[in-house]
């Protein structure tokens, strides 16, 4: 008996064959869904690709046996088992595409089946069809991302315009803009004299010769000036 | 992430021999071989119980028994045959008919008689000798079920470990009822329920991290 259900969770069930009997309905769906044929009770994979024009598998006309390279792949021969990976992979990564639709996720999910088989493989009988074996895994593991991705979309929720910022620093420094306001406005408030000094030494952090130069004052009388405009401000800020 | 062209060279890389799986009917048929053999030891160690005579004689005594060993034949068939990829999930259907007979025939049985209290003190009741005796015969035959299946946690984890449970359950059942005098289906069932949920549980957790820790270990080669 073969499995109808993962070729149905995949979606490619024909409900005209939902009632007929599942050997002759899993290899058919398989045969179908892998572009592969059947003789002998083996499965063999045509050149089937989205472009005509360019197959995936071998030269036109070449037939590669899926379930063969299988079998010598249990057997130990790397190269087959590794010429069987890289035919399956465009056939899983468009299944994949197909249910997911998200590349990223797809070629996230083609390389858990592919881990899957590899891990699996002694469970495959060389003398049954590969395609609903594959198959079965494949859908396997499409369902566990279409299900995990349904978690992670129930624990997420959708950013709302008041979360957004921007990554000009101005933008993210409000309270601080509004802070440096407040000063300027009690510093505008002080004597001239002390208004200049806190200007020139504290706010454009000019050195004292560079202040003196700028306002005409002398030294002593900024270090005055200054001073007492920030006892003001001290003050005024208590 | 891993490109995947790399990834196929690593698994190819690392495809050592392996052989194929034999056939499930095959498999679940040495599995019931080593229930079988189990049971036939415990009848040695233990004794069939007195009355076995008078109760094969009882219909209602045979139904029963026949339908648990069914369900337990059944049971294990279903869970190698859903094990592995490309079986239909419908074979899970297959132990249902003789499990609704079976149930249909439980009784509460020695569910209730943990203790007894009699002239001569306290001592441990029917329930207890039947706890021991399904440990004994469970145990081991879930242990060797999940190493038989344990492909099945990357695949079918659940319904190949519920199978699996169900079949432990009803020989376990059978075994009993050949072995003590009162009926421990209940008992059984609800042990083995317990026991099916641990393992399946696990089966979640470890068969994912399986799959975790095979990629990192492929990668880091």
């Amino acid at each position: 008996m073969q499995a109808p259900d993962s070729l149905i969770e995949l979606g490619f069930a024909n409900p005209a064959v939902a009632f007929a009997p599942f050997e002759s309905m899993s290899s058919k769906f398989a045969f179908e869904v892998l572009g592969a044929t059947s003789s002998n009770g083996r499965t063999s994979v045509a050149n089937h690709s989205n472009d005509p024009e360019e197959p995936l598998v071998g030269r036109p006309g070449q037939r590669l046996d899926w379930s063969s390279l299988m079998a010598s792949g249990q057997a130990g021969d790397t190269d087959a088992y590794r010429r069987l990976l890289e035919t399956l992979t465009p056939y899983l990564r468009s299944l994949a595409v197909r249910r997911l639709g998200d590349r990223s996720d797809a070629e996230d999910v083609v390389q858990e089946i592919l881990l899957t088989v590899h891990a699996i493989r002694h469970t495959y009988d060389p003398k049954r069809p590969f395609g609903p074996w594959l198959i079965a895994i494949a859908s396997r593991r499409i369902v566990d991302r279409i299900r995990k991705r349904g978690r992670d979309y129930r624990r997420e929720s959708a950013l709302l315009e008041d979360d957004e910022t921007f990554d000009l620093s101005p933008a993210n420094l409000s309270e601080t803009a509004l802070d440096a306001r407040t000063v300027r406005e009690a510093v505008n408030r002080l004597a001239p004299a002390q208004r200049e000094a806190v200007r020139l030494l504290k706010l454009e952090e000019m050195s004292l010769k560079e202040a003196a130069a700028a306002s005409g004052m002398s030294i002593a009388a900024l270090k005055v000036a200054c001073h007492r405009g920030l006892k003001a401000l001290r003050k005024r800020f208590r | 992430m891993i490109e995947t062209p790399d990834l196929i060279r690593l698994l190819a890389a690392s495809g050592s021999p392996v052989r194929p799986l034999r056939a499930p009917h095959v498999r679940a048929f040495g599995w019931l071989a080593f229930a079988a053999a189990l049971l036939v030891m415990l009848a040695i160690h233990h004794g069939l119980r007195s009355d076995l005579d008078t109760q094969l004689g009882r219909a209602g005594f045979v139904v029963s028994i026949v339908a648990s060993a069914l369900t337990g034949v059944l049971a294990a068939t279903a869970a190698f045959t859903v094990s592995v990829p490309g079986n239909s999930r419908q074979w899970m259907w297959l132990p249902v008919p003789a499990l609704v007979v079976w149930l249909w025939t439980v009784s509460y049985g020695c569910l209730t008689h943990w203790v007894s209290i009699d002239p001569e003190g306290i001592a441990l009741g029917t329930t207890a000798r039947c706890f021991a005796t399904m440990t004994l015969a469970s145990v081991p035959l879930s242990l060797v079920l999940l190493v038989m299946l344990r492909h099945a946690a990357m695949f079918r984890p659940v319904l190949a470990m519920t199978l699996g449970s169900l079949a432990v359950a009803a020989i376990s059942a059978s075994a009993l009822s050949l072995l003590h005098d009162l009926d421990a289906t209940v008992l059984i069932l609800i042990w083995n329920v317990g026991a099916a949920t641990a393992i399946v549980a696990a089966g979640a957790i470890f068969g994912r991290s399986y799959l975790a820790r095979l990629s990192p270990s492929l990668t880091s080669r």
